[in-house]
């Protein structure tokens, strides 16, 4: 272990060296030059600080460790990772968007704390994608639709013909899984009842041991299950087919107007230099390009959506108000009744 | 003997050099966060994970599981000797625990504890290795239903377990139930008792109401009574258990370490109930349940036993089903994706070095447990000679670093302090802690998994009944409530019919069978 880590530590320094050469020598050339190039030259002063808003572990944590490790060498800057859990990961969102812009401080962001979220919760718990100045998209993180491979049910065909009632498991409420599900079984007219469990493992949990009926959790931690054959992969909610899953249809094509995804992002506060962003973008496409950052989303089976900042912050806006609507026009209420 | 050849392989696994250092690194690490409040074992093995990209698999997950359990056998040490419980299944052995401390026997409580520890987790991996398929399908057959009424049959254990007067502990237990409901709404999103702070969305944590309540109030209420009368320091008679204390809770030991084992395979709250249950158990069983909370060895033993044997029968649903029972296991779920092996039900078969690599791990590193703890005993009971006007200040500002640590947030610091004022108030007024801090672990159990259920059952409660293992607990938790009612019915009528001195003697013998 000691080995290794020195190994890890001086490659880093190496990097970090190197990188700190580079960034001297392009400001050598112009001393003289505008405002904003004078702030990016004198950043990153010191560690970048990159913040979490989930427990350590989870896929958001992992995301973000990941990219830290295999942006700060690019970056010339160790970038620690703090986990600030807590409302779904508003509270984190919030406390960086009132940080100081100056690049030091970066935030994880999940899609579904803009887009789905606010369907669910008090006015107070909401945040705004134009609060953030959106580095850039990060990958895409797919939920699918399983059954318990002793029910028999295999297609959405099987589900509407069964005539039953069924109980579907979500991840929570405000969640991808949530909103999904509800509107999926709304327009396949499908009679459902909600049951939110706390995460994505005791609904599994639940349907493995056949207490609920459906359940539409992550791909990444359904899959085990899929491969052993204990659970059945009906459909996917992203808009293509998902690479990992090739042959399970997505809910769009079995004519079901249900395109849902987790994206994640990495955002700094509102007000950011250009110059800083610039640098952070490539420091972070740098990050992306690596083999080791590659091997890493295939292993936690999540696909790429290195999408540009200013694309991530319009798509959301989108899904935001797209999902209002259809909850609007096929009458889903997330909050339960409320 | 086919079975029983990939088991002894796996020995072969563990006594390579290489794993047998991992398994001691892991489980030092384990031991010291356990000891350090706050810093748990699910962030620290969210740290360390990069560190074991590098090696084999099986060697990765041997020091991450061995972080895991000692840290289970240090989190005994604070709350023994400074009241200060890490998780929720260890507030139970604060209770006699830390009585024994005060007489001076802090060596008996910690070597019972630890000895009670290596038993409990020896005969939970030996339960792994011949029960794990078996047993596994156990956690899936728990649904909300069951798992409603183990909360409430835990709720009222709480009213068992604690020793001060019924009324007192009513009303903290109400208390503890009223936290519970503070954060937004799991099943509408609607917010509750938040006050638009977004700190308090997601509830309120354990850790801070248990150092506050516990550790804290206990801090502040020391102070007022030094000031009040000269006190010594607490005398360090005996380091180490005696035979005595060995054959009184040998028994205790036992029973702890099986129900542990069972209700540890459970997803979420099994090892919390288990070491509830195992105190209680042990209680109803005492011939003098008196003691109980003034210092009975058995009180240390007992909870101990089950959650060092909970701890490690939550590896048989990750290990055999793929499904990470608590925080710890998630993430341990995350580093066997990341080593390129998946944890699910085919992890025996596909990889059956991995799996008696880490179980048969386990002998290794509760035997190494054992080995560090017994000398060190010696050295943390010397922590009680360190004078109170040192070891309070420094006590609290670990307590006030280790809480901020979990989430990063300073909201968590005003808790500790807050409920710190409210364990004192509690304390001076005579309300114990255990039954608000239980009350408010289980409650939380209890209302999803009865919200849950009703949903399930389509509003129709009779599902409660007429599922086999919910409807058996059911009958567990009526006879548990309306027992002592019965007895002292029957006492009564026993009361007429007889003259008052036999009667004082059949009730002896009541309790002696009770």
């Amino acid at each position: 272990m000691i080995k290794s880590a020195f190994t890890r530590r001086s490659i880093l320094a190496t990097g970090s060296g190197l990188a700190l050469a580079l960034a001297l020598t392009a400001c050598g050339g112009n001393v003289a030059s505008t405002g904003s190039t004078a702030d990016a030259s004198k950043f990153p002063a010191g560690p970048v600080t990159l913040t979490i808003g989930a427990d350590p572990g989870g896929s958001t944590d992992l995301i973000g460790r990941a990219l830290a490790e295999n942006a700060s060498g690019p970056l010339g800057a160790p970038i620690p990772v703090v986990n600030k859990p807590g409302a779904n990961g508003a509270l984190a969102t919030k406390e960086v968007g009132s940080s100081k812009p100056d690049g030091q401080t970066l935030v994880i962001l999940n899609a579904s704390l803009f887009a789905i979220t606010p369907l669910a919760v008090s006015e107070g718990e909401k945040v705004k994608i134009e609060d953030y100045e959106v580095i850039t998209g990060i990958s895409q993180d797919d939920y699918v639709l399983v059954s318990n491979t002793s029910s028999g049910m295999e297609t959405m065909d099987d589900l509407t013909k069964a005539g039953k009632k069924f109980n579907f498991a979500t991840t929570g409420v405000g969640t991808g899984s949530q909103l999904a599900q509800a509107l999926l079984f709304k327009q396949a007219k499908i009679d459902g009842t909600d049951v939110p469990f706390d995460g994505g493992s005791p609904a599994m949990t639940a349907l493995l041991g056949n207490q609920v009926d459906l359940a539409t959790i992550q791909l990444a931690e359904a899959m085990p299950q899929i491969k052993a054959g204990k659970l059945n992969p009906i459909v996917v909610f992203s808009k293509d087919r998902n690479q990992y899953l090739p042959d399970t249809p997505t809910a769009v094509e079995a004519g079901y107007d249900v395109p849902v995804s987790q994206f994640r992002a990495v955002a700094a506060p509102k007000g950011t230099p250009e110059a800083v962003l610039t640098k952070l973008r490539e420091s972070f496409k740098k990050a992306f390009e690596s083999d080791a950052y590659k091997a890493f989303n295939k292993q936690n089976l999540f696909t790429a959506a290195e999408i540009d900042g200013d694309q991530v912050a319009k798509d959301w806006s989108a899904n935001a108000a797209k999902y209002k609507e259809l909850t609007v026009k096929y009458d889903v209420d997330l909050g339960g009744g409320k | 003997m086919d079975f029983l050849a990939p088991v002894i392989n796996g020995f072969g696994v563990v006594l390579e050099p290489m794993n047998l250092l991992y398994c001691l690194i892991g489980v030092v690490i384990g031991m010291l966060i356990g000891v350090l409040p706050g810093l748990g074992p699910a962030a620290t093995i969210a740290i360390l994970l990069p560190l074991t990209y590098g090696v084999e698999p099986v060697t990765a997950i041997i020091m991450l599981s061995g972080i895991f359990y000692g840290a289970q056998y240090g989190g005994t040490i604070t709350s023994v000797l400074l009241r200060l419980p890490g998780e929720a299944s260890s507030v139970v052995t604060v209770f006699d625990g830390y009585a024994l401390a005060r007489q001076g026997r802090a060596g008996t409580a910690l070597g019972i504890a630890a000895i009670g520890s290596f038993f409990g987790g020896t005969v939970a991996i030996i339960g792994l290795t011949l029960l794990a398929p078996i047993v596994a399908g156990f956690a899936l057959s728990f649904g909300p239903p069951e798992y409603t009424v183990l909360a409430m049959l835990g709720i009222l254990l709480v009213a068992t377990v604690s020793n001060g007067s019924k009324l007192k502990s009513i009303i903290a237990a109400s208390l503890g139930l009223l936290l519970a409901t503070v954060g937004r709404d799991t099943f509408t999103g609607e917010a509750r008792f938040t006050f638009d702070n977004l700190s308090l969305a997601d509830g309120l944590d354990f850790v801070p109401i248990a150092m506050g309540i516990f550790g804290l109030g206990e801090i502040l209420y020391n102070l007022e009574e030094r000031h009040n009368k000269v006190q010594a320091p607490a005398k360090v008679a005996n380091v180490w258990p005696s035979r005595k204390d060995l054959k009184e809770s040998s028994g205790a030991i036992g029973r702890g370490s099986v129900l542990g084992f069972f209700l540890g395979i459970l997803p979420g709250g099994g090892a919390t109930i288990a070491s509830l249950a195992a105190y209680a158990m042990e209680k109803k069983r005492a011939k003098n349940p008196e003691r109980f909370g003034r210092g009975a060895v058995e009180g240390v033993a007992a909870p101990e036993s089950a959650n060092n044997a909970a701890a490690t029968s939550s590896f048989i649903p990750l290990l055999t089903l793929g499904i990470p029972a608590n925080a710890t296991m998630a993430i341990i779920f995350g580093a066997l994706l990341i080593q390129g092996v998946t944890p699910g039900p085919q992890l025996v078969q596909n990889d059956p070095e991995l799996f008696w690599g880490v179980v048969n791990s386990m002998y290794i590193g509760n035997i190494l447990l054992l080995i560090m703890s017994i000398p060190l005993v010696g050295v943390f009971v010397k922590i009680l000679r360190v004078r109170a006007a040192i070891l309070a200040p420094i006590t609290v500002l670990i307590t006030l670093i280790g809480v901020y640590t979990i989430n990063n947030s300073i909201f968590d610091i005003w808790l500790v302090i807050v409920f710190g004022l409210l364990g004192y108030l509690m304390k001076k007024f005579g309300f114990e802690p255990g039954p608000l801090v239980l009350a408010f672990v289980l409650g939380a159990l209890l209302e999803e998994n009865l919200r849950r259920s009703l949903l399930v059952f389509g509003g129709d409660a009779a599902g409660f009944v007429s599922r086999p293992i919910s409807g058996i607990l059911l009958l567990v938790f009526l006879i548990v409530m309306l027992l002592p009612l019965l007895q002292k019915a029957f006492k009564k009528a026993f009361k007429k019919a007889r003259t008052p001195a036999p009667a004082v003697e059949a009730h002896h013998d009541e309790k002696e069978r009770v």
